[in-house]
């Protein structure tokens, strides 16, 4: 695990990249949605069939920043047909745009479905060492300020105290009958992003937002490593 | 040489006052009156080479010339004279072996953030420090001990009536209004004081770990600014509230993160509201207004903690006791008491018959009918059942019923059953001064009284969150 982060902060990198972030999460027990790095359009199409659809793909060259200005980005692809359309498509598009770019392949990603959406983070505070924060996810966090910080690492119980103390967690209980969100997942998670974050060095700041919940686990869509780079 | 404990500063054999000045009125006047009064063996020693004799007692001329032991030395002199002392200070321990405790009173420090300023603490401290000495300040208001009767502040009378309550403030003036406050109505009774202001030394972190192990201390009420190192605040709080419970009020509540951020979580990720997490983490009591600061403080000192969050509202005042069970509910984490037919039955057969009991459930309305006998029969039925785990009582004591005679029925209805089976009372008297004398009758019985009845509903889920924080901890409820 080490090796990942030493690697991409000898390498510059601000932000883990994000085959490896699934990697180190893969390491900690915390779900991720199936992803996978593909050369070919059949490829593609096999690994597509595989996850289930609908299916996200994104152009996959360290040259290429802006994804979606590229047309590096296709969102809602909901079969095999459609898939095998969309890379021919994609790689038209970005080789016209971007001709000088060195394309490594192509990330192919379920798209989830809806559920609940928390976030999970963590960082380093000067005072206090490893923290770790939960709360209501989205890109409205800094509005509603629904979260609850605890000094890493925490134990299943604390997790779970921490997640009590939200306003989300109304919604991760259901309401009108909503089946209630697997709050066992999310808490283990938590306890995991904790041992995460204090037995890492390399690790600056965690962002997991959001991590949606269903009735049978959490997944966690956007995973952000920001890596110590001093 | 070793270094001296901090148990120096409670318990010294005497203490010298740096600075002591004959002028009335000045502060280094009224710390040597209030060392003096307070003093038990009556070794205190002014020094100030311009006077023979302060305050009645023999005045010297340095710190080296005392020829009695001196436990803790205060400095109360210029912020220019008082690296002069610092010498003196590590002269006399390395040729006498005392003066180990300092509490520097002065000004004129690392607080004033100039280049010089900071220079003259850091040498004044390194020379002290050089001997084993420990320092509490510069820029306080040093110790209090009202058992030992030690008291090197200004502030701080010493008519202040002895309790449980240990305060540790990194302010003066915040720590000793504390007390102001609360000397009229008798509403605290403290053991030890300590302001630590700029902390060269000892700060707050080290001052709360010795008053874990300090048998007199009940209670811990701190007022936090900050520390360089809130890890180590929180990992040594936490084997204190396994212990005994603290109560914080932290300034700086609106402060907002000054992290660069990468990352949501960064951005949203002010120091407040990691130590406010922190807090409930370690078992600390937050409490958000002073008011509430003050009272829970001396709520824990004087009554058991509760041992669920079951609470019933006794009151012969309506609308104000709706207002208490709305602020009593609105966090969820107190609720009110179920009672059981038998409880409403036997409380209704000592009530007149116009009380209102159980409506809601959990809720008394004994009317303005009332004796002294059935505010004393009323709380014994309530005392006994295990189904409440606390009570606030309400009242604006009505003309026909005597101070003394209240107090009384109260007294005696919450002692009816024994000690193991108590719980916390607190008794709401809302007539201001009007019921002045009633409050002092109950506070020095060690009933707590309010003024507000909200206040007492928030002071009252502050105990339950302490409650909670021992259940989920493994820690088993002291009464």
């Amino acid at each position: 695990m080490k090796a990942i982060f030493q690697e991409n902060i000898q390498k510059g990198n601000v932000i883990l990249p994000e085959l490896d972030a699934h990697k180190v999460c893969e390491a900690f027990g915390i779900d991720c949605p199936p992803t996978k790095l593909v050369t070919t359009r059949e490829a593609c199409v096999e690994a597509g069939n595989q996850m289930g659809y609908p299916v996200v793909i994104k152009i996959f060259s360290k040259q290429i920043i802006h994804k979606s200005d590229a047309g590096g980005v296709i969102v809602g692809i909901q079969n095999a047909e459609a898939l095998s359309e969309s890379y021919d498509c994609m790689m038209q598009t970005v080789a016209e745009r971007c001709p000088d770019a060195i394309i490594e392949g192509v990330v192919i990603q379920k798209m989830m479905s809806k559920g609940i959406e928390v976030v999970v983070g963590a960082l380093k505070n000067e005072q206090f060492g490893p923290v770790i924060m939960f709360g209501m996810g989205g890109i409205y966090i800094e509005v509603f300020k629904d979260v609850a910080f605890r000094l890493a690492p925490i134990t299943v119980d604390e997790a779970k105290r921490m997640i009590e103390e939200t306003k989300i967690y109304e919604l991760l209980k259901g309401v009108r009958g909503e089946k209630a969100s697997d709050i066992d997942a999310l808490a283990a998670m938590l306890v995991n992003v904790g041992k995460l974050i204090a037995t890492h060095d390399e690790i600056r700041e965690i962002d997991f937002n959001p991590i949606i919940c269903y009735p049978d686990g959490c997944v966690a869509v956007d995973a952000r490593f920001v890596l110590n780079t001093q | 040489m070793n270094e001296a404990s901090i148990n120096a500063f409670f318990t010294p054999r005497g203490v010298a006052i740096i600075g002591a000045s004959a002028r009335q009125g000045s502060p280094s006047n009224q710390i040597l009156k209030y060392s003096k009064e307070m003093s038990l063996t009556g070794n205190v020693f002014p020094v100030n080479p311009t006077a023979k004799e302060i305050e009645g007692l023999k005045c010297y001329g340095s710190l080296l010339e005392i020829p009695e032991t001196v436990d803790l030395v205060v400095i109360s002199v210029g912020a220019s004279k008082a690296l002069n002392v610092a010498y003196e200070i590590k002269e006399r321990r390395e040729a006498v072996g005392d003066a180990g405790a300092v509490a520097i009173v002065s000004a004129g420090f690392k607080e004033l953030g100039t280049e010089e300023a900071i220079a003259l603490q850091d040498e004044m401290i390194a020379t002290i420090k050089s001997c084993g000495a420990r320092v509490i300040g510069p820029n306080c208001q040093g110790v209090v001990d009202i058992y030992n009767g030690i008291n090197t502040t200004f502030s701080v009378p010493p008519v202040t009536l002895k309790g449980g309550l240990t305060i540790i403030s990194q302010s003066g003036a915040f720590a000793t209004s504390y007390l102001r406050w609360a000397k009229d109505h008798k509403l605290v009774g403290i053991n030890k004081f300590v302001t630590l202001g700029n902390m060269a030394d000892v700060d707050v972190t080290e001052t709360l770990a010795f008053m874990a192990d300090d048998e007199r201390t009940k209670v811990i009420a701190m007022y936090l600014e900050g520390t360089t190192d809130a890890r180590k605040l929180m990992d040594v709080a936490k084997s204190v509230t396994s212990k005994k419970p603290i109560v914080a009020i932290k300034a700086g509540r609106t402060a907002a993160g000054s992290n660069v951020a990468h990352s949501h979580t960064a951005s949203i990720a002010g120091d407040d509201n990691i130590y406010d997490g922190a807090f409930k983490q370690v078992g600390i009591i937050r409490a958000n207004t002073i008011a509430e600061f003050y009272h829970t403080g001396r709520v824990f000192d004087k009554m058991p903690i509760p041992k669920g969050n079951r609470i019933c509202i006794l009151t012969v005042v309506g609308g104000p006791s709706t207002i208490c069970v709305d602020a009593l509910t609105e966090t969820g984490e107190a609720q009110l008491a179920h009672f059981s037919d038998e409880l409403v039955t036997s409380v209704q057969a000592v009530l007149s018959g116009n009380a209102n009991v159980g409506n809601p459930d959990g809720y008394i309305d004994m009317t303005a009918s009332i004796t002294p006998v059935m505010h004393k029969d009323a709380l014994a039925l309530l005392m006994a059942d295990d189904s409440i785990d606390g009570i606030i009582f309400i009242t604006t004591p009505p003309g026909f019923i005597g101070s003394e005679d209240l107090a009384k029925a109260i007294e005696e209805g919450y002692n009816a059953v024994p000690e193991e089976k108590r719980k916390p009372l607190f008794s709401v008297l809302m007539a201001g001064n009007a019921v002045g004398d009633c409050r002092v009758m109950l506070e020095e019985k060690g009933f707590p009284t309010f003024e507000y009845p909200d206040e007492a509903a928030r002071v009252m889920i502050n105990m339950i969150r302490y409650s909670n924080y021992l259940k989920h901890n493994g820690v088993d409820e002291r009464m």
